[in-house]
């Protein structure tokens, strides 16, 4: 894992609050995160800049999502098969 | 006593709701071997049996009430009271439909890519022929309430001239409708989009089916001079499901094909 894919302290760390999603569902929150990431990092390596900055959605993403769901999605990116927009 | 003293209809023992009921146990488990073993004489056998009872059923229903005059006002309150019964029923079979499209709709999964339409559904254009179904339903709602007011004014002619337009315009929409079917991109299968679609507007394309065929029975019975022009709920138990019918389409219209792509 990159360094800058750890979390930042090395207390346990976890996303903060976002008021997008108050409720206790929290699915649009680990998908939008997941959505986010992939298209931020895909933008920037289409300027040819450091993907650094999106390493935030990617520690957000893991931290909420089942790991198998992200197992899911990524394997359906690389098929060409994933339904979001990225 | 030799005859009665209130205005009841006391019917006479009958066999058809024992045959409906076993036409019912038919078509079910005829469904079943369909399905699972692609054994289709059982839900045959339902299906024959089912339409023979309803045709005999509703032919001694109008054999006492125009031919043996049982169908006094209480009674005719009766079958008015049965009739909007009926039909609530339907709307809540509807709802359960449209409750499964909302459902889905207004909260996307992650399945579906997050959004309505789902990724890789090709919605059909609402300004196209769903519009036109529109129109010809609501044609048909003007056309059934002339030949009714029409018929109330003894109008022989123009009561079986709007009461065709009527059947001919349902007739188009089912024809409409079903070449739209074959113009769709997706199926039935095709996820969520597609079971929510099909099942809603599957079951709206078979009450219209039904709907003309009771106009139908109803322009037969014109024909054969059944209806008076103040006795004739007939008709009007037609004209209230068609009215129904009209107005499903208009909130699958309105749900579906315009706010839904």
């Amino acid at each position: 894992m990159l360094d800058t894919q750890k979390p930042p302290r090395k207390k346990r760390w976890t996303p903060p609050f976002d008021p997008r999603f108050p409720n206790q569902n929290q699915t649009r929150n680990c998908y939008q995160n997941f959505l986010e990431y992939q298209r931020c990092v895909k933008t920037m390596s289409r300027r040819g800049k450091n993907s650094e900055p999106c390493e935030y959605y990617f520690r957000v993403y893991n931290s909420l999502c089942p790991t198998s769901w992200v197992q899911h999605w990524n394997e359906q990116i690389k098929d060409g098969t994933f339904a979001g927009k990225i | 006593m030799t005859h009665q003293t209130h205005a009841y209809h006391m019917v006479n023992p009958s066999p058809w709701p024992l045959t409906g009921a076993l036409s019912a146990f038919l078509l079910t488990s005829g469904l079943i071997m369909w399905f699972h073993f692609y054994y289709t004489l059982l839900l045959a056998t339902g299906l024959l049996a089912s339409a023979m009872t309803m045709f005999q059923w509703w032919r001694d229903v109008v054999r006492e009430g125009t031919y043996q005059g049982h169908h006094t006002p209480p009674v005719q309150k009766g079958l008015r009271y049965g009739m909007v019964l009926f039909i609530i029923s339907e709307i809540f079979f509807f709802a359960g439909f449209f409750w499964a499209f909302y459902h889905s709709s207004l909260a996307p999964t992650p399945q579906t890519g997050g959004h309505w339409p789902p990724t890789g559904i090709l919605p059909l254009n609402p300004m196209e022929v769903p519009l036109l179904n529109t129109a010809v339903l609501l044609a048909s709602g003007v056309t059934i309430t002339w030949a009714h007011h029409s018929l109330m004014e003894a109008n022989r002619k123009e009561s079986a001239q709007a009461l065709l337009m009527t059947i001919a315009l349902g007739a188009y929409f089912t024809y409409l409708q079903m070449s739209e079917y074959s113009e769709t991109s997706f199926t039935i299968s095709d996820g969520i989009y597609g079971s929510t679609f099909f099942m809603a507007t599957g079951f709206h394309g078979l009450h219209v089916i039904i709907g003309t065929t009771f106009l139908a029975t109803c322009y037969i019975r014109q024909q054969m001079y059944h209806f008076t022009s103040s006795h004739h709920f007939g008709f009007e138990a037609a004209a209230w499901y068609w009215h129904f019918v009209d107005v499903v389409w208009l909130f699958l219209y309105i749900s579906i094909y315009w706010w839904g792509s």
